[in-house]
């Protein structure tokens, strides 16, 4: 029998569980439909026992699949004495079965991809050029009014524990509130969010000022894009509110 | 044929931000018949392939582009001062095609197919564009849907999805792999 120590590999060289289960069932040459759960499980197993360092969110990983097997073990160990449990234990098995040769597909496409992208990166272009001015051109995302509720929430928080004092501040209509952000848009093209609600004076200026663009954003004057997630927010005219205002 | 109508095409390709499809082609020349136009890149295309050039036109996410050959890599680098270009790291090749085999699909899809956590890989590869999120998932939590961008194509030398390794390839891939074992 093959001790774990000629084929000592890190666990920080997998993946995650699927690649150690795959590398497992390699090893020893076993058909991938026809899986010695008994074997793989205590294989499986000594692996995590020699891990060197721990990292508990990637032992989590590793640990739900220990309990999968495990799980599939004793179901196969314990007298089965309704058809309905064989049928569970073999859909269990089938689940993990398909979830490797899934795996393993993923895996194997993504080393052919590997060669592709060593091939391609000894190709060389040009990409100095400047970049393109029409904005719509550009990959935008158009952020969902939940997002946005979400970015003026956070700033608020924020700000609510810089300022512990609050000057009441002047009285502000929405309609007032409105036609400055048109201003704004008319002088710079677009507005940035974040910024834009940073300069607001107060936070009854600031709410105002939300309420004011989900308005404009209602009635289809203006949009608010972002280029990618997790990027900053702009807030731009749509291109035929423009000639209307 | 017209020499002249294959040196603008020539121009158009050098100086065009992204892949240069025939549609776009036609478009720009406008005043001239699109099988003109066809004839001219064609030709185009075969000097290229024909001639000992360090420049090739190769084919990408529906457009063509220039690019240098890859056996001038060392020098062209030399001449950037450049290093050899970062490469994605296992995580983000796994994530990338177990998008582009799935697509549109979720973060917790993707999740389960790799058995590991994706949420920090697809923010990386968000920002690096490789993918986009194209809308919400009807289903419960409304999960956000991602799909490869022309990015993608571009990056791995693609032309479409279509040119993404087939099943059948990756079957006899891994069936040669088993082979080898024997």
């Amino acid at each position: 029998m093959e001790t774990l120590e000629t084929y000592q590999v890190k666990l920080e060289a997998f993946q995650g569980p699927l690649d150690l289960l795959l590398f497992l069932i390699k090893k020893r040459k076993i058909d991938i439909h026809d899986i010695p759960i008994a074997i793989i499980t205590r294989e499986y197993l000594e692996y995590l026992n020699h891990k060197k360092r721990i990292n508990l969110d990637r032992e989590a990983e590793f640990l739900l699949i220990a309990a999968l097997l495990i799980h599939i073990k004793s179901q196969m160990l314990l007298p089965r004495e309704r058809v309905l449990e064989e049928e569970e234990e073999k859909d269990l098995r089938q689940l993990l079965v398909e979830r490797l040769v899934d795996y393993q597909k993923i895996k194997t496409a993504s080393l052919l991809l590997k060669e592709k992208e060593d091939e391609e990166l000894q190709k060389w272009r040009r990409t100095f050029l400047p970049p393109l001015l029409e904005t719509d051109a550009l990959d935008f995302i158009e952020v969902s009014l939940f997002d946005l509720a979400e970015s003026f929430f956070r700033l608020m928080r924020q700000r609510e524990k810089e300022e512990t004092k609050t000057i009441k501040g002047k009285e502000i209509s929405l309609e007032q509130k409105m036609r400055e952000i048109i201003q704004e848009l008319k002088k710079n093209s677009f507005l940035d969010f974040l910024d834009y609600f940073n300069r607001q004076e107060s936070f009854e200026e600031a709410f105002v000022a939300f309420f004011s663009l989900l308005e404009l954003i209602k009635s289809k004057i203006v949009i608010a894009t972002q280029e990618s997630h997790f990027q900053s927010i702009k807030v731009w005219f749509r291109k035929k509110a423009h000639k209307v205002n | 044929m017209d020499t002249k109508l294959r040196e603008i095409i020539e121009s158009l390709i050098f100086i065009s931000q992204e892949p240069l499809s025939l549609e776009k082609m036609k478009e720009v020349l406008q005043e001239f018949p699109f099988e003109e136009v066809e004839g001219a890149f064609k030709e185009l295309k075969e000097s290229y392939a024909s001639n000992d050039r360090g420049i090739q036109i190769i084919q990408r996410a529906g457009g063509y582009l220039l690019s240098t050959k890859p056996e001038c890599d060392l020098w062209v680098r030399r001449l950037l001062k450049m290093e050899r270009k970062n490469k994605l790291t296992s995580a983000s090749l796994e994530t990338l095609s177990a998008i582009a085999y799935h697509q549109p699909t979720t973060l917790s899809e993707i999740s389960v197919l790799r058995g590991v956590d994706s949420t920090h890989t697809l923010k990386t590869l968000l920002q690096k564009k490789l993918i986009k999120i194209v809308g919400r998932k009807k289903s419960p939590g409304s999960p956000l849907l991602y799909r490869t961008t022309d990015k993608f194509l571009t990056y791995f030398g693609l032309n479409s999805l279509d040119d993404l390794p087939s099943p059948e390839e990756i079957k006899k891939i891994l069936e040669e792999q088993a082979d080898l074992e024997e």
